[in-house]
């Protein structure tokens, strides 16, 4: 079955031109990378893709911090206005019951969650973590904090499983930017 | 540069050639044509290893750090780029769920029970971005054969077609939206070992209809709505000589789309919020004669409805959650004349409310351990017609369950549960749960 690609193995991430384009036709589309990007940083912030493998150090701090089922690795781009360091931008997918959720976390230059976005979904239920203040629960959080639902994130009752895989995947990529990005020029 | 493109440029050149050209001519063209194709053949060959040397470039660059692409995308490149797969179409998924429970009454201990509650087996198809299918079979009590006493069913087949973002039709057999478990009854979702009796008593889980269901949504996903048109109840079903209708009506005349009587259609809708998170508040109303026009059937207009409300509120480790349910059916004064004598007549009003407190107190790892409490309170007769002076029968007394337990999951997807429960009117049911639950 497909849902049990667990995604433990190193990542790495690819330049972004190599990336798959998406048919115009997408159902449970409701953004696109770029209008992610724009939600997410101020106007005029450049965004530079990033590559990145772990060392077996790195990734057992993610795989610690939490273990998703995936089918791809997180993407990320370096976020800069006027030549510093605003951020960092990831997008990423994990599993909601039985389909993908893609969605786009952003990281400050404090290392905190700027904001979470749901790019796709694609199942009959669950579509509730779409909401603003559910996802609003996630801003100013860092490595130090539990991220788990049901403790510091509030559950929406009927999409349990989407809220948890979502929450356990902004978790990880907190931990992987702590692990590997954190205090990049 | 393509190959192709090339061999038909030359064709071309050769076909648009004057055929009434001189042959010093010709000589003079085809030597131009050679030293054309030898820069051909040269720009191909500075392709080729171009893109050899492409290929040989290292794709994970330096470890332990983060460094920027070899060819360093610039901000309008990316508007074309969307790092998500293709289109999932065609897909099947597989996904089930299952529990076991063990029943040890206090007094009458001969009627210990252990029980393969349910196996559910369900297959997810997407046809397209759309259009998906959904399916789920069970099987209850483990065997099932013409001396067993398992059934295997289909309890849901449904469509969905989304019609925009905001938009669903559902269309089959589907389960009702109603209450708290009714959509979302697998074990590992709500707590003790049997489903509460206010979700099986009065609002009959698991409740489905065959019919077309549009599900909306605002913006925000705060608030969701769904009404529909579907199969409603066959009161021409009930037994009066048998309890089943005293310990749930609607359950005793339920049809679950099985060769269903469909004169009569019944109209439901729903709405829910949840714009807090952590909190869902909603209700439900569903109503729908009930008679069919069955020939010399003593209730022609019979009618049954049912409404609830329900909220579930989550903050932090808390779980805590009510409902109220509440089912009438009309005009059975004449059909319950024709029961006078048996001991199960059609009752006019039912109702039902609980009110739960759970409180994951300890988790560790995957693990997890979750008190609760619940209380509720149920009538299956609480008013029947009046049928004149020493006919009409006595409302049933209110029956009220306390339940104590807890869940433990060694993960998201399997609980062990535990209870003690407590009945307030027949003491004989007092009783010790354990089960065991599964989801995937």
């Amino acid at each position: 079955m497909r849902k049990s690609a667990m995604n433990r193995s190193c990542w790495t991430l690819v330049p972004a031109t190599a990336l798959v384009a998406l048919p115009a036709a997408y159902a449970a589309q409701y953004l696109s990378v770029e209008q992610a990007q724009q939600q997410l940083f101020p106007a005029g912030a450049a965004f530079e893709p990033l590559k990145l493998t772990l060392t077996a150090a790195q990734q057992q701090r993610a795989d610690s911090a939490g273990k998703v089922m995936s089918s791809f690795e997180p993407r990320v781009w370096r976020v800069r206005a006027v030549d510093k360091l605003i951020g960092h931008f990831f997008v990423h997918e994990v599993i909601g019951k039985q389909d993908f959720i893609t969605y786009a976390v952003a990281i400050d230059g404090d290392g905190k969650v700027k904001g979470v976005e749901i790019l796709a979904y694609r199942e009959s239920h669950g579509y509730e973590i779409r909401n603003p203040r559910w996802r609003a629960q996630f801003v100013g959080k860092g490595t130090h904090d539990a991220i788990k639902l049901d403790m510091d994130i509030a559950n929406i009752s009927g999409a349990t499983l989407s809220c948890r895989h979502v929450t356990d995947g902004v978790r990880r990529i907190l931990a992987l930017y702590d692990a590997a990005l954190k205090g990049q020029p | 540069m393509n190959k192709t493109a090339i061999v038909i440029a030359l064709g071309a050149l050769f076909v648009v050639s004057p055929l009434y050209a001189s042959e010093a001519d010709l000589m003079q063209r085809l030597d131009k044509l050679a030293s054309e194709l030898e820069n051909v053949k040269s720009e191909l060959k500075k392709l080729k290893e171009e893109k050899e040397a492409r290929a040989k470039e290292p794709q994970a660059p330096v470890a332990m750090t983060a460094s920027t692409s070899a060819a360093p995308a610039s901000t309008s490149s990316q508007s074309s780029i969307t790092p998500m797969r293709t289109a999932i179409t065609n897909q099947t998924t597989l996904f089930g769920y299952g529990e076991m429970n063990y029943n040890r009454p206090r007094k009458d201990t001969s009627q210990t029970q252990a029980d393969l509650r349910r196996a559910v087996l369900g297959v997810g198809h997407r046809f397209d971005e759309k259009t998906e299918l959904g399916m789920e079979l069970e099987f209850e009590h483990a065997v099932t054969s013409a001396s067993d006493k398992g059934e295997v069913e289909v309890e849901q087949l449904w469509i969905d077609h989304h019609l925009s973002d905001k938009l669903t039709l559902r269309a089959g057999l589907f389960l009702v939206p109603v209450g708290l478990i009714n959509e979302r009854h697998e074990p590992t979702t709500f707590y003790g070992v049997e489903r509460n009796f206010v979700e099986t008593a009065i609002i009959p889980t698991t409740w489905r209809e065959g019919g077309v269901m549009l599900r909306g949504n605002t913006d925000d996903q705060a608030l969701t709505w769904n009404v529909g048109v579907s199969t409603g109840f066959d009161l021409t079903k009930w037994n009066a000589n048998s309890s089943d209708g005293r310990e749930s009506p609607l359950r005793s005349i339920h049809q679950e789309l099985q060769l269903a009587k469909a004169h009569d259609l019944s109209v439901l809708g729903a709405i829910n919020y949840r714009g807090i998170p952590g909190l869902t508040v909603g209700g439900f109303i569903f109503t729908g004669k009930a008679a069919h026009r069955m020939p010399a059937f003593a209730a022609p207009d019979a009618r049954v409805s049912l409404w609830d409300l329900h909220a579930r509120w989550t903050p932090g480790a808390w779980d805590l959650s009510a409902l109220y349910a509440k089912g009438t059916i009309s005009n059975t004064q004449a059909l319950n004349l024709t029961f006078v004598g048996s001991p199960t007549l059609v009752p006019k009003e039912f109702w039902g409310w609980y009110a739960e407190a759970a409180y994951k107190m300890w988790n560790q790892g995957d693990y997890s351990l979750a008190p609760f409490i619940r209380y509720e309170r149920f009538n299956t007769a609480a008013k029947f017609a009046d049928l004149g002076a020493g006919l009409t029968p006595e409302a049933a007394a209110t029956e009220g369950v306390a339940t104590v337990g807890a869940n433990f999951k060694l993960n998201a997807n399997v609980v062990f549960k535990a209870d003690y429960q407590k009945f307030k009117v027949d003491t004989g049911r007092d009783r010790f749960n354990l089960g065991l639950g599964y989801m995937f």
